[in-house]
């Protein structure tokens, strides 16, 4: 009796260490691998570890854009300290309300283990007493925010903002709440900018106080810092450039016409590129999508605007090429241009003139016998048809009614009409007096304020262009795309741009429409334009290159509603030119003219 | 000369196993404190030897109890023998002493302190209970199958076990329960010992297992237990049930897909066996089988009510009051924040464990108690199951030598008191490893030797070198034995 109990006893002991140890070998065995990830998700903490973002100088090493750091509050609900947790003291340190906090704790909780940002762009001090506090379940992320010294350029440098779920879907490079250029600069360069993004592993104890770097940080990686870029741009020149422009609605774009390089680049009204900074973000965002002017349209590269008389200047090269006008035609003008019943009205000037002369004093009259004489050309079979094709594969060589394939993200296309555009409209039967108005830059015809500035650097150039362009310089790289090196010449020979220059030149120093724009010593060529439109008063515009010979800066300034192209988009472009090549503004009085000059748009009115 | 006779006279007759596998226990508890609570900041101090670290204090403890140990074996075993009672009232008047003057540590008002020095009566009330125990049950006039005999006994086993209870300390007190072991070896009634068993085993696995788990297991125990029909009906019997749930499966999955479980037809089909079962043992005048057969529908019974009683009538006393024990109120996870994480320590170790000193869990104080209660988890974190194997090993050999030398006592005391340090043992490993591994629900009781703490290092130091004493005297006293 007595040894059998004792033999039950001995299996009792043993049946009891077998299944402990089977438990154990399940624990440990056959879900080790499931507990090895448990206490890894219990101890470590992969921190992402952002990358400064890229600079942006501008061409004189000025800054243009700072990342500024500033850090990120995140939370992770699962690890909250519920009854601890103190929501005032969170507050008083983030400067956030109870509300805000309240609400983001709130959607923290939908997904509690994923961290989430309660609260962005803390400053450092904040940081570093949230370090301080250690509240569980919150830490603080390393965040780089941009910082706008000068306050110039909001459409030119664009603005970042977090990456949307749909841009999270096509590239998974990008992480949940990662900043991303949205526009401008920070846009089209964003691979350049954005950096490399790097991880850190972190030990932590039971009370989430970091204890160090897992296996001595042997599967960490750094950031690599975004590259810096040195813009096109000239600071001062922008800046001053928007001072004149605020208050009228329009473009200014400059360009160096030996290099193609993009100097200044305004759209007015413009915005301070900080407003979209930080936490008021949002509120400034929405106040600019509801200005009936649309600040954040940037009308320099996007808008289709009708060339006006500085359009002639294309008509004349074309009527040259083809052999349709020669340097000494001269065509009377008699206040328009007159046929039957059609009249295409002129200003008083001399009469006759010859090419130089018309050029000079923009007259309508003239470029209407050109445009005609283009269209009607019998030499290649005498269709207008054809020879309209002929005239359009012209313009579109200069760049207009296509995209000039810049750095710079969301350039427009301009428009200049197909015959098939007229054959729809004018059920097949047109000629070249139903297209007259081309041939003064009005009718269909769109450009955008970068077009026309590129066509004045082409004829600053005499006769080719290099495709305009942003950026100088990236960090690290010898050169910039090849396609802003190549000379793009236009299907005009060379040799007939030297008589317009001349007439540009003319229409500024000698007697003209543009005398206000004459610098001594400087011989500046220019050719004014104003364009009559749907929306109120006519579109003043100018189109300036200087010096004559090896010029340096070529310029167009589009004012809506301006009047005269002398009145408005004259005395800016003026001014401009002198700024950059004199470094001096010898005629303060124009500057206040052009800062008093009130214009009235009663399209942008609120409705 | 007279040294060496002294010595020869102290370690005459020793259990050289029993003390081997006592030092190296010792030993692997030296070590887990230090891997417990040796952090990288301690490292670079210069106090890595200063006696305000834990595993400073362990090895001082573990010379007071090798000392302490010494010092046992050097009384005679008579006077254990004599000193039964007195121990035994002086422990039931330390522990009512703590009830009035004890300290309150986590709810538990189960601690005498001196200075910065903690000591828990009951670590000793324990020894006591053991040495009256076996001195009660190896009294010449003592039979077990008496009703007044066992009363004793139970009065015996009852009377700490209720002073425990008031104390709060619940934990500690289950550990009598462990006494069980040793009546069932002195030969209680089995239809006295397998109800008291099953309902405890039933009410610990009710909350592990799935219903299907349990009602298999149940069925296979009773059967195993219905020993007076032979062993091919029991197969017979155990194959139709098989048989017949199955057909009963198949045949509802046709009739009424997905309505009839696998579970309510084996219930189902047990339940309807019960009565050919009853005829069988009608007939063949069998009453043992209607004993198995009320045991079973007792335990089909009571199973539901488990879950009731542990919920309701535990949940809010009990529970709280083991969590307060082990000082986690404040715990923002939950109350299974413990377990999970004393899981997932031993768990994460996988085979071969994370290396001295690399385990997270236990370093970065994601286990709670991780030096005192939750020991274990540094064995499971940073040894693995290698490591867990051989911590296991050595305490079933503990366990098994130390039965081992109740049986070849020849004085009825010397083998019940062994036999009560190998319960008490086996339930403490049980219930400690068991709780850390999620097998058992949290109890306050340490794993013996290796836990941190004087006073447990030294009752079970004691415990343990009495039965040496007590083989080491029955050997020398009879030389054949040797």
């Amino acid at each position: 009796m007595t040894g059998r109990r004792t033999r039950t006893l001995q299996m009792v002991v043993l049946v009891i260490f077998i299944v402990i140890l089977g438990r154990l070998f399940y624990l440990q065995i056959v879900d080790g691998d499931r507990y090895g990830a448990l206490s890894e998700s219990n101890t470590l903490r992969r921190e992402v570890q952002y990358p400064p973002r890229g600079e942006v100088f501008d061409r004189n090493g000025e800054y243009l854009v700072q990342s500024k750091e500033c850090y990120d509050l995140m939370v992770v609900a699962r690890e909250m300290d519920r009854r601890g947790f103190d929501t005032v003291r969170v507050c008083s340190v983030t400067g956030l309300t109870v509300e805000r906090l309240r609400r983001a704790l709130a959607n923290a909780r939908t997904q509690p283990r994923i961290p989430y940002k309660a609260v962005e762009f803390l400053p450092t001090e904040a940081k570093l007493r949230l370090d301080e506090l250690n509240i569980p379940g919150f830490y603080t992320v390393y965040r780089t925010v941009r910082q706008y010294p000068r306050k110039i350029g909001g459409n030119l440098l664009g603005h970042v903002g977090e990456v949307p779920p749909s841009l999270l879907k096509r590239d998974p490079s990008y992480i949940k709440g990662e900043y991303y250029g949205i526009s401008g600069v920070e846009s089209a360069y964003e691979d350049v900018l954005r950096g490399k993004k790097g991880v850190k592993i972190l030990e932590r104890d039971n009370r989430n106080v970091v204890k160090g770097s897992y296996m001595d940080g042997r599967y960490d990686t750094l950031p690599e810092p975004g590259k810096y870029i040195i813009c096109t741009i000239d600071a001062r020149l922008q800046a001053f450039a928007e001072e004149l422009m605020q208050g009228k609605v329009g473009a200014a774009v400059a360009i160096e016409p030996s290099t193609g390089e993009i100097l200044m680049m305004v759209s007015s009204p413009t915005f301070d590129p900080d407003d979209l900074v930080g936490r008021e973000r949002g509120n400034n965002y929405m106040s600019m999508l509801n200005n009936p002017r649309k600040p954040m349209f940037n009308r320099a590269v996007s808008s289709r605007y009708p060339p006006g008389s500085t359009f002639k200047l294309v008509q004349g090269l074309i009527g040259l090429q083809e052999g349709v006008l020669s340097t000494s035609t001269a065509y009377p003008c008699s206040m328009g241009y007159h046929f039957g019943r059609l009249k295409v009205g002129c200003h008083a000037h001399a009469s006759p003139l010859d090419l130089r002369a018309a050029v000079a004093n923009s007259c309508n009259a003239y470029f209407c016998y050109v445009f005609r004489n283009i269209l009607d050309n019998k030499r290649n079979g005498g269709n207008t048809k054809d020879n309209f094709d002929r005239w359009r594969d012209h313009v579109l060589s200069f760049g207009f009614g296509r995209k000039l394939d810049s750095d710079f993200i969301g350039e427009g296309s301009g428009y200049v009409p197909e015959r098939e555009f007229y054959d729809k409209r004018y059920r097949g039967s047109w000629n070249s007096l139903t297209v007259i108005s081309l041939s003064i830059g009005q009718g269909e015809l769109g450009c955008t304020p970068l077009q026309m500035a590129n066509l004045a650097a082409t004829i600053a150039n005499r006769g080719y262009y290099y495709i305009p362009h942003i950026v100088k310089k990236i960090e690290g790289q010898d050169s910039i795309d090849s396609r802003f090196y190549e000379r793009c010449y236009t299907s005009v020979d060379p040799k007939y741009f030297e008589p317009i220059a001349e007439g540009m030149w003319r229409g500024v120093n000698v007697g003209g429409t543009s005398t206000g724009a004459m610098l001594q010593g400087l011989d500046v060529c220019g050719k004014t334009g104003t364009a009559q439109n749907p929306h109120g008063q006519d579109h003043s515009t100018f189109l300036t290159f200087a010096p004559k010979d090896n010029p340096r800066i070529a310029l167009s300034v589009y004012v809506e509603n301006g009047g005269f192209g002398a009145s408005a988009a004259l005395p800016i472009a003026s001014l401009l030119e002198e700024f950059y090549l004199t470094d001096t503004i010898k005629r303060p009085w124009l500057v206040d003219y052009v800062k008093n000059k009130h214009i009235y748009y009663p399209s942008y009115a609120k409705k | 000369m007279q040294r060496s006779r002294v010595s020869g006279e102290i370690f005459e007759g020793v259990d050289g196993w029993t003390v081997l596998l006592y030092l190296l226990l010792l030993a692997v508890g030296c070590i887990s404190i230090t891997c417990a609570t040796f952090t990288d900041e301690s490292a670079e101090s210069a106090e890595i030897f200063s006696m305000s670290r834990f595993y400073m204090k362990q090895i001082v403890w573990a010379a007071v109890a090798i000392t302490t140990g010494l010092v046992v074996l050097l009384l005679d075993a008579r006077f254990y023998h004599m000193f039964a009672y007195p121990a035994y009232i002086g422990g039931l008047l330390l522990l009512l002493a703590t009830l009035v003057l004890g300290k309150e540590v986590n709810g538990a008002k189960a601690w005498f302190e001196f200075g910065s020095f903690k000591v828990q009566p009951v670590e000793f009330a324990k020894i006591a209970t053991a040495l009256a125990v076996a001195r009660a049950m190896s009294a010449y006039s003592f039979s077990i199958s008496r009703f007044g005999n066992l009363m004793k006994i139970g009065f015996i086993i009852g009377l700490p076990l209720l002073i425990i209870i008031m104390q709060n300390d619940t934990g500690s007190g289950i550990v009598l329960g462990s006494f069980l072991f040793v009546l069932y070896r002195e030969g209680l009634d089995n239809r006295l010992c397998v109800p008291i068993l099953l309902i405890a085993t039933l009410f610990i696995i009710s909350f592990l297992l799935t219903p299907m788990t349990i009602l298999i297991l149940l069925i296979l125990v009773c059967t195993l237990a219905a020993t007076e029909s032979g062993v091919k009906t029991r197969i017979v019997y155990l194959a139709s049930l098989a048989f017949w749930t199955i057909l009963l499966y198949i045949a509802g999955g046709i009739i009424s897909p997905g309505r009839l479980s696998a579970y309510a037809c084996l219930l189902t089909v047990t339940c309807l066996s019960l009565v050919p079962v009853a005829v069988y043992a009608f007939r063949n005048n069998l009453t043992n089988i209607y004993i198995t057969m009320m045991l079973f529908v007792g335990a089909m019974i009571f199973l539901p009510t488990t879950d009731y009683i542990f919920n309701s009538v535990l949940k809010d006393h009990q529970r709280d009051r083991i969590h307060s024990f082990l000082g986690i109120t404040n715990d923002p996870h939950g109350a299974d924040y413990n377990v999970r994480q004393a899981k997932i320590a031993i768990g994460s170790g996988g085979f071969a464990g994370k290396g001295f000193f690399e385990g997270t869990q236990v370093k970065y104080s994601f286990v709670p108690e991780k030096h005192t209660d939750f020991i274990f988890c540094t064995v499971g974190e940073e040894h693995g199951f290698i490591g867990s194997l051989i911590v296991l090993g050595l305490f079933c050999a503990l366990i098994l030598r130390l039965m081992h030398l109740g049986d070849r006592q020849q004085e009825p005391f010397g083998r019940i008191y062994c036999y009560c340090v190998a319960a008490i043992l086996l339930f403490h490993v049980l219930v400690n490893i068991g709780m850390t591994i999620g097998l058992m629900p949290v109890m306050g009781i340490p794993l013996p030797l290796i836990s941190y703490g004087g006073s447990s290092l030294i009752a079970f130091t004691i415990l343990i070198f009495i039965a040496v004493r007590l083989d080491a005297s029955m050997r020398r006293n009879s030389p054949g034995a040797l």
